[in-house]
Order: structure tokens, then C-alpha cells, then sequence
């Protein structure tokens, strides 16, 4: 069964829940199955948790905790904070599950553990519907029908699943209905079933999630890793006044990160670098000293190598003045991407064209490092009729990929000015004085964006003899305008 | 209508001969009509439609040309499949034919929407002389022609197909001598100069002449913002995404002629001239022409005819031809002027055709009803195509046939909806399928369709796009403002950060009011045949169906019309279905008890019984007259006889209803009105509906007695009816109309009512002939449904899905009538639902007087069990048949679900199904032992037969609310308790102050005006189209059914109550009128929740 097909259905499951003639429940019976909650709103006092099912005999090996009922977009910080309470999580399409049993002694017992999570979600802004099992499949469906329990011991946990509906499994609406055929509706009444006539009847997939409910048949998890980033800092062992003192300073921590993206085959293209400062309000008619100095390295390309990483921070570092000594720097990456490590050019660079591809990125970077970010931009053309919409910005482009975005010439090849105003200016000699030489090129739209434009542009010569591109409004007083000039 | 051009003569003449229309689909901003007449307005000589590779809007152009200067010219676009452009026009009728073969041509070896063509095809279809060619490069097309010409210098290449311009230009001349031109088409782009030169030296290089042309797709400039729009719908994009694929300029729109003369040389302005003058073909051209196989050997059709109306008019009276002796003397009048007049305009084919069919169909035993204009006449009946007895009606014929427009009659019949594909069989056999091919539909944009489309286009997001199409809704006309607002997507016009979504919401309503009604595609008409004597491929192009092996005229039922071309509407009508599987049961039961079969001949007419019925509404399952809207009125109306049938089914329309007819002819009919008459012309019109319009030849009858129309005229304003709502037009009807009815001594105020009244028909207006052929039906239901309640419900279940309402609503109706329904069982139900007879109760039949044990009763049938295959059910009953004649005796024929599925070869799917439905419930004890004994049948091997589990484990019991929600969900409807009456108990409690709950029965003893809270299952919801924004809403609760009316203002306020409840809760408010009982909605509560997994459908209408 597709996990995303069950998380799918089980939701679908649930949004009839609560009702009379339920599948959960028999026609007949009051409205509403006891204990099904919506998730509290955040911000509330945790509710008492009832006492934990234990028993003197049994105890199972494990204990997991469910968290479920928040957006999907929230999972991962839930996840994030649950790491705090356990080494073992992991992430459900549905759900956060954590494996808690070694955890009890350190947080007070699985009550106060369960409160604390819990608190700390609350603090964190989520709501979560919560239970814990000896197993992953029943924390999930304990949790998925809204019992905020905890079965510590395996043999309270069948009784505490007996009732549950049989929809919090997340099976396939046509294998519940199934089910329901035979006035199967909770997990109880399944599994009182005889095992070999069940598993002809509903497979034997549907029979192995019964066992993993109770543990009969283990179900491991995957440990959820959560996203990198690379952080590391360092204490200069005196305060760094220069920029050569913080680049001597930041050497190490740079090497250290190459290491950290090669183990990991990735690259970076973002770095930022925090230099921490000893912070002064203003008095005394002196400036106050800003806390910190941020230096945020964009990179044209991802890059793993610390000389690259070095060379374009000394770039940085010259353009930047520190307000005060260096008391700390913190280093932090982007996010990690993965980079194909690149082969060493046979030629060298600017021998037969070799290396250029590897070069004309660093020069943008360097460029861009001494004349900053947006002054370094490439054009790009836009296949637009309306002359002012037919180019924009764009990032440099690379050699090799120029190519590729190369647009096909304007249809019927009509000629367009290499130099375009960047607003059509009025006419400055009377248009009796030009002499027309190609046109009218009529240009009748871009209504969509509120900059509809109705013109007839002509080529002509001006009198001193160059040729310009003018038009003339189609709409009255028919004004002329200049907007651009031919080479 | 032809208007002075304000145009000064000087400018020089000029016809347009490269046009598209909206019919080039996406490619075109305009209309085919706004096209035509504004190049009238223009002043053009004539105007050239080429649509691409289609002249599926000609008809069109050419109506809205009727009567002006500029005449039409048809033609096609063509890029072939070596890239060259070519407009072909057509200027003879043999060019015509050929035009429309080769468009065959291309479409067919097409997909749908596409088309194919080659040099070779157009040489091979087109002769020279006949059609005349264009050549329409543009710049683009000559560059790449002539890189290619180096290419062309490779011997291997194919010359016919080389694109070089020069190879093209020595084409062109070689295949079309004297009838090729080079089209120049300067848009303004800044080429022109070149371009044009570039041309006048190719055409000088080949001796080939140049011609003006326009390349135009709008008529006005101003549709420009529409066309880009269009551009970017058709690229799956947005008009911002679009780029250059958009014009750079609104310039291809039809130009005013001094424009065309100051950009173009004089000479090829008057080449347009030369060439319009060459095309000399006009649609008017296109006559009928009838199959011959009609009419036998050494026959005339007149004779023929003639010959077939004495046989059927002896058979309907008796007598031998040619004596007609028994034949009221008035009829034998009436036919022999329906004769005349159909002599005089030859059109005994036509009825020789529709007659073919009928007694195709008599003799296959299928039920079939004429209807449509002139199926009602008395050689209809004569001839068998209608029921309808001239005797019983008074008909117009002119109405249907008229010297004045050379327009042939109109027959629609109705065939049983599950055997008229037979009829259209044998109409493929008969003529072939080059000769007879179904009508095209025009699907046109519709307000949903318009939103999204446009939506997408202006570059709305995912979620508005869906949020401002939900807003059209699916019971709104036209483009409401006000609920596109309420979207949410129309930006603060306040607000500077919303500019962009108010500036593109702006665009979407401007945009959208212009592009509703365009054409979007061709589809197939539901059964409007063409036949043609010929060649069907001359008179219209034929293209693919989506439907594999169906083709499609590019023409509609309104062009063919317009071209007074014969078409015959072939349609299915579940009813007629019904009422043969009907008779055909009650035949059955009689014959086996000794009696005489039932036929239509033999069903009684007026029947006291039948209409006492109908008087109490008491009408599901019957034909038309089952609506809530119908049942409303017919306690009010008390039809007693076949003619108040007939303005029953007439009056509940939205034409009268909004003509203001209904409420002065029930007053007159209940005499609190009086009935008068401003003359004695216009009472012998309007006697028969107490001096109220209610039929359209009414309205017409009326305008030419009182108003001095002639019957043509009255047709036209018929049409003008029919259309002006969408069109407008009525104007100079009303002047002619009013001044007419004036200068007869008629007052003002006569005249005004009868002129809102054809206004309020609009095009709702219901023919006599219409009503008079559904009243039969209508009536023949009604006295199946009184008399054979078991049979006529059993047929309905049968024919699903049709009608008003749904087979658990049906069944309920029948259970209420008395009939015993019997539970669908494997071991007797059929495939069909089927009559049982009963066991004889002593007490029942004592007290019914010892009829009761005749009565039978009604067998569930093994089609209503949702997911079994027909093949599976097929096999239980042969199987069991097999059984039956071997173990006769037995308590079953089947000893358990094992034998069962080795009997029948049943998979698991098949009896999970049955399972589910409780069928087995005699084999296998109840639902869950059952289902859970075959869930665990295993697939069965070649040899063996299919395992069974025979374990049986401890299964709950299914309590009584499984049991109901199984049988809905496997049934769609239960023999068992009503859900509502499980529910009651457990009702959230109402508020304080709220009377406590009622049910459907006690509502009767309650007096009007009382307060009342009621609820229901939500099984139909009705809203129509004219009840001003009424809803009527059925609830069914375990007594019966409450009729719910839902004002507009309570509705829209709760909106989502209305629309999406499966068990609403109402408090409101009881009205009675007579014995019509209703509760006006006053609060709408869903409780759809408490109904868990109970799946009801409500059926909704308009």
C-alpha cells in the first residue's frame, strides 16, 4: 500500500467521523465517537494526561510517540523539536514518530515525557494529537483517532486498539469497504478474525499490518536526518582589527567546511560570514557599533574549495569596513547543493579556449565582489512584440549556456536599434527635419499589463545623419517620440 | 436591412477574399455575421470567408449577407503539408463540391480538430477554371522558400513538393492557368515595402498576377485584445507568455477602402474586384436533392405518396382504398390540401424518407413518435409517423410548410432510446455513408468555459482560475458580475498594490461578454441526418467524430435550415423504452393467464381513473408531467381530457410562464375571469385556449389575422422569437405588429399584451404539434401507471437512467401504490426487474375485493446490483434455468454460494457484488457470512473448480442501519426502513422556540401558514430557468415526500445548505393552495453528517 495513498485515505476517513451512521459506528447509535478530539488551539494549558497503561509483567522493549494532526509544512519543525527528546525519529507522511523508552529516566517517567514534548510543542505553536505504544503502526493509529493515551505495556495495548475504527490503519477505501461488508469496522473485530481465512480475504499485506499493530511482526523506521547546514565558529584569541587578521582567522574554519561539502559531494553557493563585534550605543557624540558586520557570498556557481571560497572573501573584505575589532566570526553555508566534481582542463586556461567555462565565473564573481552585486548583469533578449518588454536584466550569462538561450531573430526580420532608450523621449528636432527611410512598423499592444501602446515607428535619419528609431503615437495628438539609435 | 454606406464612392472598390472567422477555431476574434456585415458596412464588393480547411461558418455570413450589396464568396484556408499557404475559392458550384471534397479530404485522414493534405491532393480533387487559388506568403514563407531553393537543386528531391517560391510559382501556374494569384497581404509591419516588391517580382518572373488581401482575422481593430487572448488559449499560455506567437498589430481587421487605397497599388486593389466577379456561386445554388429509393419503379413520388396515405388511412378508418369512406369528411379535406401544397413545393420525398424509417422501425417492433413541425399533419397520421388524431387538434400545416420560404418540412421522431441505433443502422445501409452523415453541433464558449479559458489566458492562478469558474456556477446564466466579485479574485480598486488584479479582472468581464457564444469545436448532433442523393461530400464537408466511425457534417441543424436543406432527427426517447418493456410485461402476464396482449391501440382512451390520478399530481415515473414544476400545476389546471393534457404539458414552460399566460388562463379556466375576444378572426384562434396564447401557431395565427401577416412573415417572426433574446431584433416585428393590429381596429392595450406575450415565448415557446405528441405519451404513461403500477415501474427500472427520479424513489412510489417489491434474490431475480405473482392472502383479497391475488408483484432485478457484470448476471440466470429444469422441487436451486459459483462461473468480483446486495441471502444467511464466504473464493484454475473457504467465523449480525446503508450503496435503494425513521431518535434537538419536528404525513392535517420543521433526504432540487431564482427542493422522509420551495433571496443566502446537503433540516413555514402543500424555506440546516456512510444522490435539474 502506497503510504501516500493511506495518509490520503485515512484523512478522507476522517472527515466523516463523528457521525451516526459512520462507518465507524452502527446506525443507531448517538452521534459522535467519545474521545475524538480536534487538536486543542495552540496556546492552551496542557490538558492532564491520564496515567500511563502499564503492567507488572509485561514491558515492551520500546515505547513510540506519536505527534499527528498538524500541517504537513509543520512536520519537519516538529520533527526538528522531537529530535530533543530522542535520538530515534522518525518522519511520517502524517506524523512525527519518536522511540522514547530510553528517554523516560532522563525526563521523569513516560507521563513527564509526554508532557514536556508536548509543552515544548505548545511553546513551539503546535498542536499536535498525541499517544504512545509499544509499537510505531499503534502510536499512529492511537494517535489518528484522537486517544490521547499511553500503552506502555503490550498486553494493554490490544485492548486499547480493540475499539478503534478500522479507518486510522489509512488502508484503501475499496479494502474498508470490504471489511464493512462483513461488519468489520474496528480493529478488534478484525483481528479477531481467523488469520489464515483473513489473509486470503484482504492479503497478506493487510495481515502484516495487523501484526506490526501489536508488535507481532517488528517494523523498524528510518531515522529521520534532518537538512544540513555547515556552521562553525571561532573565538579569535585577540580581537581581529584587519581584514587580513580575519581572513588569517577564518582559514581554518574554511578548510574545515571544504571537508565537510566533500564528505558529502556537495557545494555551496551561499556563505555567510558574521563577524561579531563588542557593541556600543551611541554616546558621547560617538557612533554606536553595530552588534555585527554580515558578509553574505553569493556564488555564480556552486563551489566547495576554500581557496575559492578565500579568494572571493578577500575581494569582500577589501570593499568592507569594520566598524570595530572582531571579537567572534561564525561561519554558516546555504543550503548544501550537489555538485558533480568538474575534471582538470587539459588546456590551460585561455590555451585553444580551454578553462574559459571554469574561468568567466570566477571573473564575474570577482567583479561583482569589487563593483557589487547588481552591477554586474548580462542582457537577455524577451521575445516581445512592445519594444521596451522585448529585453530585461539577467544574470550573467555563461558562455556556454548564451548559446543555448540565443532567440531566433524578430520574424520578417525587420531592424531594431542597438541603442534603446530607456524612455521613449520627445522628439528634439521637428519631424518635418527627418527624413523617413523605412516604416511604418505598426506596434499595437501589451494591453495586458496596463501598457498598451499603439505606435508607428519609423526608421529616418536626423539631421545630422544619423539614423534614429522614432514613432508616433496612434492615438491623438499623435506626439512624436525618439527611441533609439542605430550604431 | 441594408444600410447607406457612409463611405464616399471615391475610394476604390475593393473585396475582401482572405477572411477568418471564429469557425477557424482560436484563430479568428470575430464572428462569421459581425464579419459579413461589416464588410457591407464597409462598402466591399464582396467578402471572401476561408475559413482553415472548414466552411463550417458560411451558412452563417451568408444569412447575415442576405439582402445587402456584398455578396459572399466561400472558401478555405489551406497550409499544406509542404508548407504552402493557399486560399481556394470557389467559383462555380462545381468548384464548390470540389472545394468541399478536398476539405473531406484533408479531414479525414486527420485526427479530430486537424487535417492533412498534399500538392497531389489538390491536384488530384481541385480542376482548374472551378476554384480559383491565392497564394498568401508571407515574408517568412518566401525566405525560407528561397534558402531552400539552393536545396531544391538536388535532383532526388520531389519537384511537386519543393517549396522554393519559384518552384511554388511554376506550381501554381501549371495546375491553376488563369486562375492563380500571388496575395499580397501588407499588415503594416515594416516590411511591406520590401515584401510587396519581392512579390511583384516573382508574380513578374512567372507571368503570375498579384491581388490585395488582408489576412483578416477580426472586423474591427478593436478585437485585437480578444485575438491575443485567443492566441494564448490555443498555445496553452498566457498573453503576457505569448510573445511574438501574438500580432504585433490590430491591423488584420477588415480596413476601410481609403486606408486599402493608400497602401496599395490601384491595380491590385481592382484584381479583388476581378476576382469576386470570377466567383459566381452562392449557397442559394445548393438545392435539395431527395434519394431516389424512395419511390419504387414507374412511380412519381406524388403517386407514391398519395398510394401510401390511402393504405394508412384505410387501416386508421377502415374502407379500401382509394375510397377512404369512413374518413371524417373535414380530415379527407385537410389531406387533400396538405397533399396540394405538398405537390406544389415537391416534397413527397421528404415524407417518403421519414415514412421509410417509421415502418423500418414498426417492423423491428420499435415504438417511435413523430413530433416537430410537421409531424402532426394528417398525412402523418395517415402514414403512421404520429398517434396524434387530426381530428382531436386543429392544425396549422402552414406552419410548417410555406410557399412563401422555400424551406423544406421539419419531422423529428423519437425512437426507443435503447434500439435507435438499429434505425440509424439501417439508414448507414441503406444510403451508404457517403450519402447520409449526422449533423454537427456547435459547442459553443459558455460562461464556465469562457472564466476558465479566459482566466488562464490573462494569466489568473490555478486556484482563481477554478474559484472564478466555481462562481459561474452551474445554474447561472450568462456572466453574473456580482458573484465574480464574491471570488474573490477582482482585487481592491482602493488599493494601489491591486492595480494589476483589478486591471486584469476588468479585462476578463470585458473580454468574456465578447467571446460567449463563439464556436469552440464541432461535435456530433444527438440524430439530425442528411441524406444526399449524390454525393453527401459536394453539398458539405464531412470530418471525423470524436465517436470512432462516426462522421460529421461541418454544417449545424440552423445552417441546414437556413439552406432549406432536408434533415431527419433521429432521437432516442427513454420513455418510449419504457413503455414498450411495459406492454411487453403486462402482454406476458396476461397471455400466460389467458388473456389478450395490451397494445398502445388497446389502451383505453379517457379514462376517468387516469385523470382523477393525474388531478393529485400523483404523477412519478409519468412522462413530462412529473416535475415538481408539472405536479404543482396539476391540481390547479384538473386536466379531464386529452386537450388539457396537451396545454398541461404546453403551459409549464418557461415561454408562457414568462408571456404571463399561465395565472389569466387558470383564472379563466376556474371562470373567474371572463373569456373575451376582440374579434371574431381572433376567437377562432384563440377559443380553444379560452383567448390566451399558449402555442407558439397560436402567436402566429394571431399575427396573421390581427396584424395582416402573411404566413411567411409569421414564420420569420418565429424565428425572430426564437432568437432574440440572443440576437435582439424584434424591433420592426413590433412596429409592423402594433400598426398591423391598429389599422384592424384592435386597442392598444390587445396589442401590447399580445406582443409581451411573443416577447415572453422568446425561444421557449412549445409548437401545438409538440405538445400534442408528448400529451399521447403523456397520457399512455399515466394509464400504464394507474392500471399497471408493477409493470409500468418494473419498465421504468429497466430503462434507467431516465426521468425525474431515481429508482429508490420509484420503487418507494410503487411500494405506496400497493405493489409488493420483492428484494433482489439470485436464486429467482433476472437479469431485469420482472412480475411475480402473488401468493394469495385471504385477508387482502377479501378486502379488495378478490382482485388482489390478479395483482402482481414486482421482482427486483439483478441490473440494479451496483459492480456485477452484465455477462455475470446473464450466467446466474442461465445457470439457474439449467438447474431449474434438472432439480425442479428444490428449495433452492443452487445447494450453497459454492454451487453457485461453479454453476454460473462466477469471479469474485461478480459475487462480492451479489454478496453485497444481499442476493445471497437464501444461499449463504445474511450480508456478512455471505460476503465474507466469497471474499475468499479463489481466482479458479482452467480445471479445478474455484476454492471456497468454507470457515465460518463468529460475525457480528448486520444491525438494521448496515443493512440500509449496504443496500443503498449496492442498490441505490432499500426494501427495508426508511432512514429517516432510524435517525429520528437520535436528532440533535432543535432550538428553543422551534415547533418540534413533523413528518411528510402529518404535514396535511396542518393549517396554512403554520410553522414547521421538517426533514428529509435530499432527492431533487430543481431550480428552472425561469422561476426567478426559485429552487424547489424534494425532501423524502419515512411517511412521503415534502415539496420545499426555496425562495432566491433565502437560497442565495444559504447558498451552500441548498446545494450540498444530502439531509437537510428546514424550518419554514406551511402554505396551502388547494391541495398543493409546500413549506416555505425559512432555514436551511445540512445534516448530511449524521448520514455517515449512507450514499444518496440527489438529482438536480434545471
Amino acid at each position: 500500500m502506497a503510504r501516500r495513498e493511506r495518509v490520503a485515505s485515512t484523512r478522507r476517513a476522517f472527515t466523516a467521523r463523528g457521525t451516526a451512521l459512520g462507518t465507524a459506528q452502527p446506525l443507531a447509535l448517538p452521534v459522535g465517537v467519545p474521545g475524538v478530539r480536534g487538536p486543542s488551539p495552540p496556546g492552551a494549558p496542557p490538558p492532564d494526561l491520564p496515567p500511563p497503561l502499564e503492567s507488572l509483567f509485561d514491558t515492551a522493549p520500546e515505547s513510540w510517540l506519536a505527534l499527528q494532526g498538524v500541517a504537513v509544512a509543520d512536520l519537519e519543525r516538529l520533527a526538528q523539536l522531537a529530535i530533543g527528546f530522542s535520538p530515534r525519529v522518525s518522519l511520517e507522511p502524517d506524523a512525527v514518530l519518536l522511540e522514547v523508552r530510553g528517554s523516560f529516566r532522563l525526563f521523569g517517567g513516560a507521563r513527564a515525557l509526554c508532557a514536556q514534548v508536548l509543552a515544548r510543542c505548545r511553546e513551539a505553536g503546535l498542536a499536535p494529537r498525541w499517544s504512545l505504544a509499544p509499537t510505531p503502526l499503534a502510536a499512529l493509529a492511537l494517535s489518528r483517532a484522537g486517544r490521547g493515551v499511553a500503552v506502555l505495556a503490550r498486553d494493554r495495548l490490544v485492548g486499547a486498539l480493540a475499539p478503534l475504527p478500522i479507518a486510522v490503519l489509512g488502508w484503501p477505501p475499496a479494502a474498508l469497504a470490504r471489511l464493512e461488508s462483513i461488519g468489520v469496522r474496528t480493529l478488534g473485530a478484525a483481528q479477531r478474525l481467523p488469520r489464515a481465512g483473513f489473509a486470503r480475504r484482504f492479503g497478506p499485506a493487510a495481515m502484516a499490518d495487523l501484526d506490526r499493530l501489536t508488535g507481532l511482526c517488528p517494523e523498524p523506521r528510518r531515522a529521520h536526518v534532518p537538512r544540513e547546514r555547515f556552521r562553525a565558529r571561532c573565538d579569535p584569541a585577540f580581537e581581529a582589527d584587519t581584514a587580513a587578521v580575519v581572513l588569517r582567522e577564518v582559514e581554518p574554519l574554511l578548510v574545515e567546511f571544504e571537508e565537510f561539502l566533500r564528505s558529502r559531494q556537495c557545494g555551496v553557493d551561499l556563505l555567510m560570514l558574521r563577524l561579531s563585534h563588542r557593541a556600543r550605543d551611541a554616546q558621547h557624540g560617538r557612533a554606536a557599533i553595530p552588534p555585527h558586520t554580515q558578509l553574505d557570498l553569493r556564488l555564480a556557481a556552486s563551489e566547495h574549495r576554500a581557496a575559492a571560497f578565500a579568494a572571493l572573501l578577500t575581494e569582500h573584505l577589501a570593499r568592507t569596513v569594520l566598524p570595530a575589532p572582531v571579537i567572534r566570526l561564525e561561519l554558516r553555508s546555504g543550503r548544501l547543493r550537489p555538485v558533480v566534481a568538474g575534471s582538470a582542463a587539459l588546456w590551460r586556461p585561455g590555451e585553444h579556449g580551454g578553462g574559459l567555462a571554469r574561468e568567466s565565473p570566477a571573473l564575474i564573481e570577482r567583479l561583482r565582489a569589487r563593483l557589487g552585486h547588481d552591477a554586474v548583469y548580462g542582457l537577455c533578449l524577451v521575445p516581445q512584440h512592445r519594444p521596451e518588454a522585448a529585453w530585461r536584466v539577467a544574470e550573467p550569462a555563461l558562455p556556454s549556456a548564451s548559446r543555448v538561450t540565443a532567440t531566433p531573430a524578430h520574424p520578417g526580420s525587420v531592424r531594431r536599434p542597438l541603442w534603446l532608450l530607456r524612455e521613449p523621449a520627445p522628439l528634439p528636432w521637428p519631424f518635418t527635419a527627418l527624413q523617413r527611410l523605412e516604416g511604418p512598423e505598426r506596434l499595437e499592444t501589451g494591453w495586458w499589463d496596463g501598457l498598451d501602446i499603439a505606435r508607428d515607428y519609423y526608421i529616418a535619419c536626423e539631421p545630422s545623419g544619423a539614423e534614429v528609431w522614432v514613432y508616433r503615437e496612434r492615438l491623438a495628438p499623435h506626439a512624436w517620440w525618439l527611441h533609439g539609435v542605430f550604431g | 436591412m441594408t444600410q447607406p454606406s457612409s463611405h464616399p464612392t471615391s475610394a476604390p472598390g475593393y473585396a475582401e477574399l482572405h477572411c477568418l472567422s471564429s469557425f477557424s477555431f482560436l484563430r479568428s476574434a470575430s464572428q462569421p455575421q459581425e464579419l459579413a456585415e461589416r464588410a457591407d458596412a464597409l462598402g466591399y464588393d464582396a467578402l471572401a470567408l476561408t475559413d482553415e480547411c472548414s466552411v463550417a461558418g458560411v451558412v452563417r455570413a451568408h444569412t447575415a449577407l442576405k439582402g445587402r450589396r456584398t455578396r459572399l464568396i466561400i472558401g478555405a484556408e489551406f497550409r499544406l503539408g509542404c508548407g504552402l499557404p493557399l486560399v481556394l475559392l470557389a467559383a462555380d458550384r462545381r468548384g464548390y463540391g470540389q472545394l468541399c471534397r478536398l476539405i473531406t479530404r484533408g479531414r479525414r485522414a486527420a485526427p479530430k480538430g486537424s487535417y492533412r493534405l498534399t500538392r497531389a491532393d489538390v491536384v488530384q480533387i481541385i480542376e482548374p477554371g472551378h476554384c480559383l487559388a491565392l497564394w498568401t506568403p508571407r515574408p517568412a514563407d518566401l525566405a525560407v522558400a528561397s534558402r531552400s531553393a539552393a536545396v531544391a537543386a538536388d535532383p532526388s528531391a520531389d519537384p511537386s513538393a519543393d517549396p522554393s517560391s519559384d518552384a511554388t510559382a511554376i506550381w501554381l501556374r501549371t495546375h491553376f492557368p488563369g486562375a492563380a494569384w500571388i496575395a499580397a497581404e501588407l499588415l503594416r509591419d515594416g516590411t511591406e515595402r520590401a515584401h510587396l516588391a519581392a512579390l511583384t517580382t516573382l508574380g513578374a518572373a512567372h507571368d503570375l498576377p498579384l491581388v490585395a488581401a488582408g489576412a483578416v482575422c477580426m472586423h474591427l481593430r478593436t478585437r485585437r485584445r480578444l485575438h491575443d487572448a485567443l492566441t494564448a488559449i490555443r498555445l496553452g499560455t498566457t498573453v503576457d507568455a505569448a510573445g511574438l506567437a501574438l500580432q504585433p498589430s490590430g491591423e488584420r481587421h477588415l480596413r476601410e477602402r481609403e486606408r486599402l487605397a493608400r497602401l496599395y497599388p490601384p491595380a491590385l486593389l481592382a484584381a479583388t474586384r476581378v476576382i469576386a466577379a470570377r466567383c459566381r456561386f452562392s449557397l442559394d445554388e445548393l438545392r435539395y436533392e431527395y434519394p431516389r429509393e424512395i419511390v419504387p419503379e414507374g412511380r412519381t413520388p406524388a403517386e407514391w405518396l398519395r398510394e401510401l396515405v390511402d393504405r394508412g388511412a384505410a387501416q386508421r378508418w377502415g374502407g379500401a382504398p382509394p375510397l377512404r369512406d369512413h374518413m371524417p369528411a373535414y380530415v379527407r379535406t385537410l389531406v387533400e390540401h396538405e397533399l396540394a401544397l405538398i405537390a406544389e413545393l415537391g416534397y413527397e420525398p421528404y415524407f417518403l424518407t421519414v415514412h421509410d424509417l417509421v415502418a423500418f422501425a414498426r417492423g423491428r417492433g420499435i415504438l417511435c413518435q413523430g413530433r416537430g413541425s410537421a409531424a402532426n399533419s394528417a398525412v402523418c397520421y395517415c402514414l403512421g409517423i404520429t398517434e396524434v388524431d387530426p381530428s382531436r387538434m386543429s392544425m396549422l400545416f402552414e406552419r410548417f410548410i410555406s410557399r412563401e420560404r422555400n424551406e423544406p418540412p421539419d419531422i423529428d421522431v423519437d425512437f426507443e432510446h435503447e434500439r435507435r441505433e438499429e434505425v440509424i443502422q439501417y439508414l448507414y445501409t441503406k444510403y451508404g455513408r457517403h450519402r447520409a452523415a449526422l449533423a454537427a453541433t456547435v459547442i459553443s464558449y459558455r460562461p464556465r468555459s469562457v472564466l476558465r479559458d479566459l482566466g488562464k489566458a490573462l494569466g489568473f492562478g490555478a486556484d482563481e482560475v477554478e474559484a472564478i469558474a466555481t462562481a459561474a456556477g452551474r445554474w447561472d446564466h450568462g456572466i453574473d458580475t456580482v458573484r465574480l466579485r464574491e471570488a474573490g479574485v477582482s482585487g481592491d480598486a482602493h488599493k494601489p498594490s491591486d492595480a494589476g488584479a483589478v486591471r486584469r479582472f476588468a479585462q476578463l468581464l470585458e473580454l468574456s461578454q465578447q467571446l460567449l457564444g463563439f464556436p469552440r469545436h464541432l461535435s456530433q448532433h444527438v440524430g439530425g441526418f442528411v441524406i444526399a442523393r449524390d454525393c453527401l461530400e459536394e453539398l458539405v464537408p464531412v470530418e471525423n467524430a470524436s465517436m470512432a466511425d462516426r462522421t460529421v457534417i461541418q454544417w449545424d441543424k440552423d445552417d441546414l435550415d437556413a439552406l432549406g436543406l432536408l434533415k431527419v432527427d433521429v432521437l432516442a426517447l427513454g420513455m418510449l423504452s419504457a413503455i414498450r418493456r411495459t406492454l411487453d410485461l403486462v402482454s406476458q402476464w396476461r397471455t400466460a393467464r389467458g388473456g389478450a396482449p395490451l397494445t398502445l391501440a388497446t389502451i383505453p382512451p379517457e379514462d376517468p381513473a387516469v385523470y382523477d390520478m393525474i388531478c393529485r399530481a400523483d404523477t412519478v415515473g409519468v412522462f413530462q408531467i412529473e416535475s415538481r414544476a408539472q405536479q404543482a400545476m396539476l391540481p390547479r389546471l384538473r386536466p379531464r381530457n386529452f386537450y388539457d393534457l396537451v396545454i398541461e404539458v404546453a403551459i409549464v414552460r418557461p415561454g408562457p410562464i414568462q408571456g404571463d399566460m399561465v395565472h389569466p388562463y387558470l383564472r379563466r379556466r376556474r371562470g373567474e375571469e371572463p373569456v373575451d375576444y376582440p374579434s371574431e378572426a381572433v376567437k377562432a384562434v384563440l377559443q380553444r385556449t379560452l383567448g390566451v396564447p399558449i402555442f407558439q401557431e397560436q402567436v402566429m395565427q394571431v399575427a396573421i389575422v390581427a396584424a395582416g401577416f402573411t404566413p411567411g412573415e409569421a414564420d420569420q417572426l418565429r424565428r425572430a422569437m426564437a432568437a432574440w433574446k440572443r440576437h435582439g431584433g424584434l424591433g420592426h416585428f413590433e412596429e409592423r405588429l402594433l400598426s398591423g393590429m391598429r389599422a384592424r381596429g384592435y386597442d392598444e392595450a390587445f396589442s401590447a399584451r399580445i406582443f409581451g406575450q411573443i416577447q415572453g415565448f422568446g425561444e421557449y415557446g412549445f409548437p401545438e404539434s409538440h405538445a400534442a405528441s408528448f400529451a399521447l405519451l403523456v397520457y399512455v404513461s399515466a394509464w400504464l401507471k394507474c392500471h399497471e403500477p408493477a409493470a409500468f415501474t418494473a419498465a421504468l427500472l429497466n430503462s434507467q437512467p431516465m426521468g425525474f427520479y431515481s429508482p429508490s424513489q420509484l420503487v418507494r412510489d410503487a411500494r405506496e401504490h400497493g405493489v409488493e417489491v420483492r428484494p433482489v434474490d439470485v436464486c429467482v431475480s433476472d437479469q431485469d426487474c420482472s412480475l411475480e405473482p402473488t401468493a394469495v392472502h385471504p385477508m387482502r383479497g377479501a378486502a379488495a375485493g378478490g382482485a388482489v391475488a390478479d395483482r402482481p408483484a414486482l421482482r427486483l432485478g439483478l441490473r440494479l446490483v451496483r459492480g456485477l457484470t452484465a455477462a455475470g448476471a446473464a450466467r446466474v440466470v442461465a445457470a439457474r434455468a439449467a438447474r431449474d429444469a434438472a432439480t425442479a422441487g428444490a428449495r433452492t436451486p443452487f445447494a450453497d454460494l459454492q454451487d453457485l459459483a461453479e454453476a454460473a462461473a462466477l469471479h469474485r468480483g461478480d459475487l462480492e457484488a451479489l454478496a453485497a446486495a444481499g442476493a445471497c441471502a437464501a444461499l449463504a444467511g445474511n450480508r456478512h457470512q455471505a460476503f465474507w464466504q466469497v471474499a475468499g473464493t479463489e481466482v479458479a484454475l482452467p480445471l479445478a473448480p474455484p476454492g471456497m473457504d468454507r470457515t465460518l467465523p463468529l460475525l457480528l449480525q448486520p444491525t438494521e442501519g448496515e443493512g440500509v446503508i449496504a443496500d443503498y450503496r449496492s442498490l441505490g435503494l432499500t426494501l427495508g426502513r426508511h432512514p429517516l425513521a432510524l435517525l429520528r431518535p437520535h436528532w440533535p434537538p432543535g432550538r428553543a422556540g422551534m415547533p418540534p419536528m413533523v413528518t411528510a404525513g402529518t404535514l396535511a392535517g396542518l393549517p396554512d401558514g403554520a410553522r414547521v420543521r421538517v426533514a428529509g433526504l435530499v432527492v431533487t432540487r430543481q431550480k428552472p430557468a425561469t422561476a426567478s431564482g426559485v429552487t424547489f427542493v424534494t425532501l423524502e422522509d419515512d411517511t412521503g415526500n415534502i415539496n420545499l420551495i426555496v425562495w432566491k433571496r433565502v437560497g442565495e443566502a444559504q447558498r451552500a445548505a441548498l446545494l450540498r446537503s444530502r439531509l437537510l433540516e428546514v424550518d419554514g413555514r406551511l402554505q396551502r393552495e388547494g391541495e398543493v402543500t409546500h413549506v416555505i424555506a425559512e432555514r436551511l440546516t445540512d445534516r448530511s453528517r449524521l448520514l455517515g456512510a449512507l450514499r444518496v444522490q440527489s438529482r438536480d435539474f434545471r
